[in-house]
C-alpha cells in the first residue's frame, strides 16, 4: 500500500500511509488511538474506499471494492467484531459463499465436510460443528472468526486484534497455525495492541501514528521503549511494578467509590475513587473496557460484580433514570446514537434534561423552555442560526455543547463523560474544557474519559489508565507526565532489573 | 454413518424444537380431549388435513420470508387472488381448471413480486407497504370477481376431499410436495443464503451475497407456495370468494411465531409446520371440549363466536410467547460469557 | 436543508423540498385542489349541507386520528383505534338505550374500557419484541370478537337524542355542533402534545429512544401512555360516532385504524416517530375526507376505492421514506 489518504468529512483517518509485507513475513500493526491502522485493514478488507494512493499485489495495481474483489485477491480477514452470521451453524459461516457444488445445483457439503473438520482440528475448535455460533463462547467465536479466514488459503492474511477474547493456550494455538502458514508462504498482517505478541510472533512491525507510517522495523532489533515511543511519540516512563497507584488522594469529599467492578466481558476488575471538585480522568487505548465502565457506573449495564458506592451509600441502578435521580449526568461520545434528538429543536435539545424530570401533566410555557435554552446557548456560545433549527443542522461540536449544556443546567453532583470531544473541532473543545473545569472548581465531580491522550493530561487532576480491562496505573501530580501515561495505556510496567515489560495479565 | 445421540442433540438444539413441542403437547391433548379412537379415526384426520390445509400452507409459505428477513401480511388476501383467477379463468375462457390454476399461479407471484419490489428496493417498512398492498389485492379481487360465486368441477373436490389407498388424505399430499420442493431449496445456495441475509444482512453482503437479489428468490418461494394454498382454498370451498382468507394473514405470522421462527434468520419450515399444527390443533381441542361441555353442562350453549374468540385470544398468547423465548435466548448469551470469564478460565490471559 | 444550499437546487429538489418541509400544508393544497375537481366534475355537489358533512366526518376522523397521533409520534402504532371505536359505540347505544341523562355515566365507562385496552396495548409493545402494529392487530381482533361475543352479534340500543343533537345539528345551518365537541379536544390534545412536560418526553422518545434513556426519561412509561390515551381518545371518538350513526354493529367504526394511519401520515407525522403534529393529522384527515368525498362523486366503485386507498398509503411511504440501504 502506498501513500494511502482516506478522510471522513473532516477527520483524517490516514495521510500519505504505506504498508508492505512479503511472502512468509508476518508483520504486526501497530497504533494507539487514531492511528489509521483499522482503516488500512478495512481498506485492504474492501470495507472502505481510499481517497488516494495505490494497492500492489504482485507488483501490479488492485481496486479492491468490496469483500468478494478482496476474496478474489486472495485477502482473507478476521476481525474482532466478527464477521459471522450468529444465527447459523459454525460449518455454514466457514463456508459461506463458497459452498462447494454437487449435482443438480444442490451444495454438497460433504465434499467439504473432512476438509472443515480438519480446520477445526487444527484450531482445536472442539464444538459440534453444526453448532449455532451464537451459543458458543465468545473465544471460541473469534477462533471460528479466524478458521473461516483461514480456510480460503488466503495469499495474505488480516488479523485485527482478534486475540481480544482468546485464553492464553488458545493464543499459542493460534500462533502455531500462523507458524504453518508463514512456513507455506502466507503474508500475514497482524494488527494488536498487545506488545508481547509482536515480539512473540511478528517478524516486522509498521507503526502508525496520527494517519501516517512512522516507522517500519524488524522486532528482534527494536526495544518495547522504541516502539512505544513511535506509537505515542513520547518516551514511555512505567511505573514500578510494586507501585501499582494504589496512591487515591483527592482534596475533597469522597464521592464515588468503585471496588473491584466487573462487567463481562470487557471490565475485568476495576476500583477507583473519585472526590468533590475534581476531574478524574480515565484514559488507555480503544476498547480496554472504558464505555463499559461509564456504562456500569450509569445503570445502563448491570455489573456482575463488585461494589459500586455513591455518596457513601452502595447503590445498585437499574436504569439510567435511577442514576439521574441521584444527581448523575452522563454526556456521551456517540453523539447521534446517544445524545442529540437529531429532529428536534435546538431548544428542545437543551431542555431534555428538565423535560426528563418533574411532573408531568403541568402547564409548561413555551416561553421557559425558549429561556432556559437562550440563556444556555449564551453562557456555552453555542453557534447557532436559530433555537427553533432542528439539532443535527448544528456542527459537532456545537451539538456537544448542547449537550454539555443539558446537563450543566441540571447541576449534577457527578458528572460522566463518554469521549465527548471526538471529532469536535478545536475551538468547541477548549471550550469544553473550559466549562468543565470552572465545574469542579464549583464542586462537580467530573469523570471523563478520553482516548486523547494531551486531553487528559490537559484537564484531569488524577487518572486512570484501563488495560484490557483493569486499572494498570494511576497518574497524580508528579506522574501525571506525557511519558507515565504513554507507558501504562500499554500495560507496561518496570520489574526489579529496571526493564520495562508490558504487563501480561496484570 | 448415523449417529443417534448426536443427532438428538442436534435437534434439541435447533429452531424447530420449540414449536415440536408445543405441537406434541397439543396433540396429545386433543387426542385425549376427542378420544383416540375419533381422532384416529380417518374420517376425522381427513377432515383435519383437507379443512386446514389453506392456512398450514400459508404458514409454510411465509416462513422462506421471515428467514430472510421480511414480511407479507397480504398472503391472506393473495389466497383469495389465486382463488378468483382461477374460477374466473376456467368460467371466462372456457378452458379447464388447471389452466385456472397455472393463471393463478402467475398472480400470486406478480403480486409477490410486487411486494418484494416495495420491500427490498425501495425499502418501504414491509409491515405497512404489505398492508397497503391487502387494499389494492382486495379492490383487484372483485374486479375479477364482483361476487361469490363459480362453480369447481366435481371431480376436482371430491379428489381433493378423497382419502388415497384408503388412509391418506389427499390434501396431504400437497405438503409433502412442499416440504419435498422446500428440502431441495435448502441444499442449494439459496437455502445457506436465505439466513445469511436473514441473520446479518451485512456481513452476508461482505461475503458476496446480495440480499434484494436473495430476498426476491424468497418471495418467488412464497408466491408458489402461497398458490398451492389458493388452489387448496378453492378446491375445498369449490367455489370463489373475492373476500375471503383475509385473517389468514396474521393468522399464519402468529403461527410461526409460535413455531419457533424469529424474524431473520432463525427458523425453520418445520417450526412453520409445527406452529401451524398447534393453532389448527388446539382450534379442534377447544371444539370438542366445547362439545364435552355440552354433554355435562345441561342447558350449556355456546356460540360459534366463543370459539372465534378463543381462537384470536390464543393467537395472541402465542404472540406473547416471544417474550419467553426471547429471554431465553438472552439467558444462553450471558452465560456463554459467564462460563468463559469465570468457570472457564484455565490460566489468566 | 439549510438556506445556503437553496440557490443550487435542482426544480426537483425545490419541489421536494417544499412536499417535505410542512407536509401539513400539501395537504391542505391537495385537499383544496382534490375538491376543486369533484366540483368541476360535479357543480351541484357545492352545496352547504355537503360542505358541513365533509366537515363532519373530517371533524370524527381527527378525533379518531388524536390518539394515532400520539403514538406515532412516540415511534409506535396503534392498530386498535377501529376496533376501540367499535366497542365504545356499541356500548354508547346500549347503555344510553335512547335515555337522556346518561352521557356522564357512559362517558366514565367508556373511558375506562378505553384505559383498560390501552393499557394492555402498551404493556404488551413495550414487553414483546415484535412490531407494535401486529402486538395492536391481534389485540384489536380478541377486542373485535368481544363485541360479537357480548352482543351476539346483534348490538342494541340507540344513542340518547340529547346526544345524537349534540353532534348532528347544523349551527347556521351547516356547521355541525359536533365542532363544539372540537373546542374541547383540540386544546387537549395540544396541551398534551405542546405544553405539558409528557408531550416533551414523548416526542425526545420517539426521536431517539436511546438518547431519551441515557437522559433520565422513563421511556417505557411514556409509552405505556401514549397507547393509553389512544385508546381512550379512540373511546370517545366511538362514541361520538354512535351518535352520528344513531344505532352501531359490530366492527362499524374498523376502518378507521387504517384511516387513521393514513390520516396522521399524510399531515406529516413520520412512521419512524420523533416528529409531527396533531394540526397535520386534521390537515390530513381533511384530505382523507376530501378524497374519499371525490371518490363517491365519482362513483367510483368500491374495489378501485379500495385500490385507491392502497396505491395512496404506498405513495405516501415513498415519499417520505427514510431508510437506508445495507451498503452504507
Amino acid at each position: 500500500m502506498r501513500d494511502i489518504d482516506k478522510r471522513y468529512d473532516a477527520v483524517v483517518a490516514c495521510r500519505g500511509a504505506s504498508l508492505q509485507v512479503q511472502p512468509g513475513e508476518v508483520r504486526a500493526l501497530l497504533g494507539s488511538n487514531g492511528s489509521g491502522k483499522s482503516t488500512m485493514v478495512k481498506i485492504l478488507a474492501g470495507t472502505v474506499k481510499p481517497n488516494g494512493g495505490q494497492i500492489l499485489i504482485d507488483g501490479r495495481p488492485v481496486t479492491i471494492n468490496s469483500g468478494e474483489d478482496a476474496r478474489r485477491l486472495g485477502i482473507g480477514t478476521a476481525f474482532q467484531d466478527l464477521s459471522l452470521i450468529p444465527t447459523m451453524t459454525v460449518i455454514d459461516n466457514i463456508l459461506l459463499g463458497n459452498e462447494p457444488m454437487g449435482r443438480w445445483g444442490m451444495v454438497d457439503r460433504r465434499q467439504s465436510f473432512a476438509d472443515v473438520e480438519a480446520l477445526l482440528d487444527r484450531f482445536q475448535i472442539g464444538c459440534d460443528p453444526e453448532a449455532y455460533v451464537q451459543t458458543l463462547m465468545p473465544s471460541l467465536q473469534s477462533m471460528v472468526e479466524v478458521a473461516k479466514a483461514v480456510y480460503l488459503k488466503p495469499r495474505l492474511l488480516l488479523l485485527d486484534e482478534v486475540t481480544a477474547a482468546l485464553h492464553r493456550d488458545e493464543v499459542q494455538l493460534l500462533f502455531d497455525v500462523l507458524r504453518e502458514l508463514k512456513a507455506q508462504g502466507t503474508a500475514i498482517i497482524y494488527v494488536t495492541h498487545r506488545m508481547h505478541e509482536t515480539f512473540e510472533i511478528c517478524d516486522t512491525a509498521t507503526i502508525m501514528r496520527s494517519g501516517a507510517t512512522v516507522a517500519d522495523v524488524k522486532t528482534d532489533e527494536v526495544t518495547l521503549d522504541e516502539i512505544v515511543y513511535h506509537m505515542t511519540g513520547r518516551q514511555p516512563e512505567a511505573e514500578e511494578a510494586h507501585d501499582g497507584g494504589r496512591i487515591d488522594h483527592g482534596k475533597g469529599d469522597l464521592v464515588l467509590e468503585v471496588e473491584h467492578i466487573a462487567l463481562y466481558p470487557k471490565v475485568r476488575d476495576i476500583s477507583l475513587r473519585a472526590y468533590k471538585g475534581e476531574i478524574v480522568g480515565i484514559g488507555g487505548l480503544e476498547g480496554q473496557g472504558q464505555p463499559e465502565f461509564i456504562r456500569a457506573l450509569l445503570g445502563v449495564m448491570r455489573h456482575n460484580d463488585g461494589v459500586i458506592r455513591y455518596l457513601g451509600q452502595e447503590v445498585d441502578f437499574h436504569s439510567p433514570a435511577d442514576a439521574v435521580n441521584h444527581n448523575i449526568g452522563f454526556i456521551s461520545g456517540e453523539r447521534n446514537r446517544e445524545a442529540m434528538f437529531p429532529n428536534r429543536s435546538v431548544s428542545e435539545n437543551i431542555f431534555a434534561g428538565r423535560a426528563a424530570r418533574g411532573r408531568l401533566f403541568t402547564y409548561l410555557a413555551p416561553k421557559v423552555v425558549r429561556d432556559f435554552a437562550k440563556a444556555a446557548v449564551e453562557e456555552y456560545n453555542i453557534v447557532v442560526g436559530s433555537l427553533k433549527h432542528p439539532a443535527n443542522s448544528l456542527s459537532g461540536g456545537n451539538q456537544q455543547k448542547l449537550a454539555v449544556a443539558r446537563w450543566l443546567a441540571m447541576n449534577p453532583t457527578l458528572l460522566l463523560l463518554d469521549d465527548p470531544t471526538k471529532g469536535v473541532d478545536i475551538h468547541s473543545r477548549r471550550e469544553i474544557h473550559r466549562i468543565l473545569r470552572q465545574c469542579a472548581d464549583e464542586g462537580m465531580t467530573v469523570m471523563i474519559s478520553s482516548s486523547e491522550n494531551e486531553e487528559l493530561l490537559e484537564i484531569a487532576d488524577r487518572i486512570y489508565v484501563f488495560y484490557e480491562g483493569r486499572v494498570s496505573g494511576m497518574l497524580a501530580g508528579t506522574n501525571k507526565t506525557p511519558e507515565r501515561l504513554a507507558a501504562a495505556i500499554m500495560g507496561m510496567k518496570r520489574d526489579q532489573n529496571g526493564v520495562a515489560r508490558e504487563a501480561v495479565g496484570a | 454413518m448415523i449417529d443417534v445421540k448426536r443427532a438428538l442433540s442436534r435437534f434439541r438444539r435447533s429452531p424447530a424444537f420449540a414449536g415440536f413441542t408445543l405441537f406434541v403437547f397439543v396433540l396429545i391433548l386433543n387426542v385425549v380431549v376427542q378420544g383416540p379412537g375419533q381422532f384416529f379415526s380417518s374420517r376425522s384426520l381427513n377432515t383435519l388435513f383437507s379443512k386446514n390445509m389453506p392456512l398450514i400452507l400459508t404458514t409454510l409459505a411465509l416462513s422462506p420470508l421471515l428467514i430472510a428477513g421480511t414480511l407479507d401480511i397480504s398472503i391472506g388476501i393473495q389466497l383469495a387472488l389465486v382463488n378468483v383467477v382461477s374460477i374466473m379463468v376456467a368460467q371466462e375462457w372456457g378452458v379447464s381448471l388447471y389452466i385456472g390454476f397455472l393463471m393463478g399461479l402467475l398472480a400470486s407471484l406478480t403480486v409477490s413480486a410486487v411486494c418484494w419490489y416495495l420491500v427490498s428496493i425501495l425499502r418501504l417498512p414491509s409491515i405497512l407497504a404489505s398492508y397497503a398492498l391487502i387494499y389494492v389485492v382486495r379492490g383487484v379481487n372483485v374486479l375479477i370477481m364482483d361476487k361469490p360465486q363459480g362453480q369447481v368441477p366435481a371431480v376436482f373436490y371430491k379428489t381433493y376431499d378423497s382419502l388415497i389407498g384408503g388412509f391418506l388424505p389427499f390434501s396431504a399430499l400437497m405438503l409433502v410436495l412442499v416440504f419435498a420442493i422446500w428440502a431441495y431449496l435448502m441444499r442449494t445456495k439459496f437455502g445457506r443464503n436465505i439466513y445469511a441475509v436473514g441473520g446479518n444482512p451485512r456481513n452476508a453482503f461482505a461475503a458476496g451475497i446480495n440480499p434484494a437479489w436473495v430476498q426476491f428468490q424468497a418471495f418467488m418461494v412464497k408466491g408458489f407456495i402461497a398458490a398451492l394454498a389458493g388452489i387448496a382454498l378453492t378446491l375445498m370451498t369449490a367455489s370463489g370468494n373475492p373476500l375471503q382468507a383475509e385473517a389468514y394473514g396474521l393468522r399464519a405470522l402468529s403461527a410461526c411465531i409460535i413455531g419457533g421462527l424469529g424474524f431473520g434468520g432463525w427458523g425453520s419450515m418445520s417450526s412453520a409446520f409445527f406452529g401451524a399444527g398447534f393453532l389448527v390443533l388446539i382450534q379442534n381441542t377447544v371444539y370438542y371440549f366445547f362439545n364435552f361441555l355440552y354433554r355435562i353442562i345441561p342447558g350449556f350453549t355456546v356460540t360459534s363466536y366463543w370459539q372465534n374468540l378463543v381462537s384470536d385470544v390464543i393467537i395472541f398468547l402465542g404472540l406473547l410467547m416471544t417474550i419467553v423465548t426471547a429471554k431465553e435466548q438472552r439467558e444462553a448469551l450471558k452465560q456463554g460469557f459467564v462460563e468463559q470469564f469465570k468457570g472457564g478460565e484455565r490460566d489468566d490471559k | 436543508m439549510t438556506s445556503e444550499l437553496e440557490g443550487r437546487m435542482t426544480w426537483s429538489q425545490r419541489v421536494q423540498v417544499f412536499i417535505q418541509s410542512s407536509p401539513a400544508r400539501m395537504a391542505v393544497i391537495i385537499s383544496i385542489l382534490l375538491f376543486a375537481i369533484t366540483v368541476a366534475i360535479n357543480p351541484r355537489s357545492l352545496n352547504l349541507s355537503a360542505l358541513g358533512s365533509i366537515i363532519l366526518l373530517t371533524l370524527l376522523l381527527s378525533f379518531a386520528s388524536a390518539g394515532q397521533t400520539m403514538v406515532l409520534i412516540g415511534a409506535g402504532l396503534d392498530f386498535t383505534v377501529g376496533a376501540v371505536m367499535s366497542s365504545a359505540a356499541i356500548l354508547t347505544t346500549y347503555l344510553m338505550n335512547g335515555q337522556n341523562g346518561t352521557f356522564l355515566m357512559v362517558f366514565a365507562l367508556a373511558m375506562a374500557m378505553g384505559a383498560a385496552i390501552g393499557f394492555l396495548n402498551g404493556v404488551c409493545c413495550v414487553k414483546i419484541d415484535l412490531p407494535p402494529m401486529i402486538v395492536t392487530m391481534a389485540i384489536s381482533n380478541v377486542v373485535t370478537r368481544m363485541q360479537y361475543v357480548l352482543t351476539q352479534g346483534y348490538p342494541s340500543g340507540y344513542a340518547s337524542p340529547n346526544f345524537i343533537n349534540s353532534v348532528i345539528s347544523r349551527i347556521g345551518g351547516f356547521l355541525p355542533s359536533l365542532s363544539l365537541y372540537a373546542v374541547v379536544l383540540f386544546p387537549l390534545v395540544f396541551f398534551l402534545l405542546n405544553r405539558s412536560r409528557y408531550g416533551k418526553q414523548l416526542y425526545l422518545t420517539g426521536n431517539n429512544p436511546t438518547a431519551a434513556q441515557l437522559t433520565g426519561i422513563k421511556t417505557n412509561r411514556v409509552r405505556i401512555l401514549m397507547y393509553v390515551f389512544s385508546a381512550m381518545l379512540s373511546a370517545f371518538a366511538g362514541m361520538l360516532g354512535a351518535a352520528y350513526m344513531s344505532t352501531a354493529r359490530c366492527q362499524i367504526f374498523d376502518e378507521y385504524a387504517f384511516n387513521s394511519l393514513v390520516a396522521v401520515i399524510v399531515g406529516g407525522t413520520a412512521f419512524e416517530g420523533g416528529i409531527g403534529s396533531y394540526t397535520g393529522s386534521i390537515a390530513g384527515a381533511l384530505l382523507m375526507t376530501v378524497l374519499s368525498n371525490g371518490l363517491t362523486v365519482l362513483a367510483l366503485s368500491q374495489p378501485l376505492r379500495n385500490i385507491v386507498q392502497g396505491v395512496v398509503m404506498v405513495l405516501l411511504l415513498i415519499m417520505y421514506n427514510r431508510a437506508r440501504a445495507v451498503r452504507q
